[in-house]
């Protein structure tokens, strides 16, 4: 039991910085119609500034903070240099969403060289509950998601500017008519989700050692979670994080181990199949007046 | 008629020279290497390049070389396959058709070797490889004058070799720290065909010792979140986990099996002692690591700390497998030395006298090839006791490959 019990904490864990990236893709795509594949590059530049911040003699929760808003301003200048042009043609900002990949992972090797990059684990107290080792920096991993998460949820329900962006979502151009100042809504999405991908990478590198290709399983493992919850939807996003996370661990602790991402995909495969629009529903990306 | 078939037979003939490796007019002998410089298995793969540019270094800062009466110089001209095969491919045929080099260094991911010989056996281009895969095609008749490998050698043990010099030199490592006799393990591996064709041979290896291995764990290549794997792992209640093969997948996976309190010792396969005092790494219990092969942090190899002084000197980062180098840093010398024994480039020429050559490398003071192009000397192995002491020894390999 000690066993079953240890395997669905470690996919909480893991299933938290998932969710992370996923809510950030989610809100993206689903909100604002830009598909990102770079967004696990977002990520993993959150995990190199916080490495720099660290091995800079900083604090830990100085270096999340700095990787927030770094990450924040990287997608800030990326949205209104690169990806507004693209709007109109989804494509194009898919594909330059790839060549920004390669140029971002190479800006970090060119600097920093391929290497693992890891910092001192912030909390290191391991409590044993009943032989269940439950490390004290993966509960923390995982409240600070569960927070993040429910400011999020609050801020796309419940606020004015959550309800604008939903009307944006719905008709675009009837938005902007209402006086909603779509376009710089978009740039708030997007530097949102960014943000939130630098905080990922920050409790990513606070797990686990991180490399300058760490980004490219992270965002599709993120993808996934987000159409499988459904675009756009956030609870969406948390669940089936949940659900993914719980899966890759039971599919390593009890099934064939090396088939443990084809368990994931297979799962969203599936999910798309039976429903398009994901578990939880979702919004299809923006929609323009015809 | 005659004039189209003189004209063929001249075109015929300007093709093969075009096609024959060519010098530069100022003695220069162009050497290639394919290695991953990025992707995932860019730990070992940058050691390449370091390895063989340090010893084209040497050999240039020595004055060069004499065949034929000329001296020589080496140039390095090095491509980043960037972990993926179809890379690999492209950057042999360029080295081998346009840049003309003499001879291939790489690629260190075993399969991608076997795909680059296809092109550089039939251009007979002197191949070397330090990846054990290549026993699936070295053999009497493939390396044979004519055979489809003539060209091509193996600058690794044979896998049967190296996995049992290591499963030993764990064992008799761990035992005195351990207290007690170990005899269960599990394997943890990368599931990739490197990590499957040599995960099959230290299974048998750790079975000839006498252990007990309930189950081989494959992960994921790319995986960082072990804890799912470790857990299987605990529940089997074993003496000791073997992290087998990754380097940079073990490191990450460690600090998580302490945590977890997976086993009762743990064995990195190709983590450098150095890397653990580099990082400051620590355990409650013994952990054993193993290098490819001799150890850069931390060796009882004499001539390992010169080697790897100059090495870091000349900017190569300390790595996990900062040692891999070594399997290709030899060879450079190896291969002067067999062109300077021809005293000729010509590739049949030079398979000879590299067969029958005696060289004194940084690996070992008698390297030599076997009829079937494969090298054999130790692997060196090293324990960290819970204390943080480390000591090594030098594990010599097994006559035979385990019947079973």
């Amino acid at each position: 039991m000690d066993i079953f019990i240890q395997q669905i904490l470690n996919g909480l864990s893991i299933a938290s910085v998932i969710t992370l990236i996923a809510i950030g893709v989610t809100l993206i795509f689903g909100l604002t119609g830009i598909i990102n594949f770079a967004h696990g590059e977002f990520l993993m530049i959150g995990g190199i500034v916080t490495w720099l911040a660290v091995s800079a003699g900083l604090g830990f929760p100085l270096a999340v903070v700095l990787a927030i808003l770094a990450v924040g301003l990287m997608g800030y200048i990326l949205e209104r240099g690169l990806f507004r042009f693209t709007l109109e043609r989804p494509t194009n900002g898919f594909i330059v969403s790839l060549g920004l990949i390669v140029v971002l992972q190479h800006v970090v090797v060119l600097f920093w060289n391929p290497n693992q990059k890891s910092i001192p684990r912030p909390l290191t107290t391991v409590w044993d509950v009943g032989g269940v080792r439950i490390a004290s920096v993966r509960v923390m991993v995982i409240l600070i998601t569960i927070a993040v998460v429910a400011l999020s949820f609050r801020m796309i329900t419940a606020s004015r500017y959550g309800r604008a962006l939903r009307a944006s979502v719905e008709d675009r151009d009837t938005a902007a008519l209402m006086g909603i100042p779509v376009r710089r809504y978009i740039t708030g999405v997007f530097v949102l989700g960014s943000a939130l991908a630098g905080l990922g990478g920050a409790l990513l590198i606070a797990l686990f050692p991180i490399t300058p290709f760490t980004g490219g399983t992270m965002v599709m493992k993120g993808f996934a979670v987000a159409l499988i919850g459904g675009l756009g939807n956030i609870y969406g996003a948390v669940a089936a994080g949940l659900i993914l996370g719980i899966v890759e661990g039971f599919s390593a602790g009890y099934g064939f181990s090396q088939w443990t991402d084809a368990y994931s995909f297979a799962l969203m495969i599936l999910v798309l199949i039976v429903r398009p629009h994901g578990l939880f529903g979702g919004t299809s990306g923006p929609r323009m007046a015809s | 008629m005659k004039t189209v078939l003189k004209m063929g037979a001249s075109l015929a003939l300007c093709l093969g020279a075009l096609a024959h490796p060519a010098f530069a007019e100022d003695n220069i002998v162009k050497i290639g290497v394919v290695a991953a410089e990025s992707g995932s298995f860019v730990s070992a793969g940058h050691t390449l390049p370091a390895g063989v540019g340090l010893a084209v270094k040497q050999i240039n800062d020595a004055g060069g070389f004499k065949v034929g009466g000329k001296t020589y110089k080496l140039e390095m001209v090095k491509r980043d396959d960037r972990t993926d095969i179809s890379t690999a491919i492209a950057a042999t045929q360029e080295l081998v058709r346009d840049v003309k080099v003499q001879a291939i260094f790489g690629s260190e991911t075993h399969d991608f070797t076997l795909a680059m010989a296809k092109i550089t056996q039939p251009a007979k281009i002197i191949h070397f490889a330090g990846n054990s895969t290549l026993a699936k095609i070295l053999n009497a008749d493939s390396v044979k004058p004519g055979g489809e490998d003539h060209y091509l050698f193996q600058s690794e043990p044979q896998e049967f070799q190296r996995s049992g010099s290591t499963a030993r030199g764990v064992l008799s490592l761990l035992e005195p720290l351990l207290g007690f006799k170990p005899k269960k393990s599990v394997m943890i591996v990368g599931n990739d065909a490197t990590g499957q064709f040599l995960s099959s041979y230290y299974y048998k290896a750790l079975k000839a010792e006498g252990q007990d291995v309930p189950d081989i764990i494959f992960y994921p290549p790319d995986t960082t979140d072990f804890s799912p794997f470790l857990t299987r792992a605990k529940s089997l209640n074993p003496d000791i986990i073997h992290f087998w093969y990754n380097g940079d997948s073990t490191l990450t996976a460690l600090p998580q099996a302490l945590e977890l309190g997976a086993a009762k010792s743990y064995f990195l396969f190709g983590v450098d002692p150095g890397i653990w005092k580099e990082k400051q790494l620590s355990a409650d219990v013994p952990v054993a690591m193993s290098c490819v092969p001799v150890c850069w942090g931390e060796s009882s190899n004499p001539k390992a700390k010169a080697y790897f002084d100059a090495y870091f000197a000349a900017g190569a980062p300390h790595g996990v497998t900062s040692s891999v180098s070594l399997l290709y840093h030899d060879y450079v010398h190896f291969l002067v030395e067999a062109w300077q024994k021809a005293d000729s480039f010509d590739p049949d020429k030079t398979v000879d006298a590299l067969l029958t050559l005696h060289h004194k490398g940084v690996v070992s003071d008698d390297l030599t090839f076997n009829p079937t192009h494969q090298v054999t000397h130790a692997t060196e192995v090293c324990a960290a006791a819970p204390g943080g002491a480390i000591s090594c020894a030098m594990q010599q390999p097994p006559a035979e490959a385990p019947k079973s």
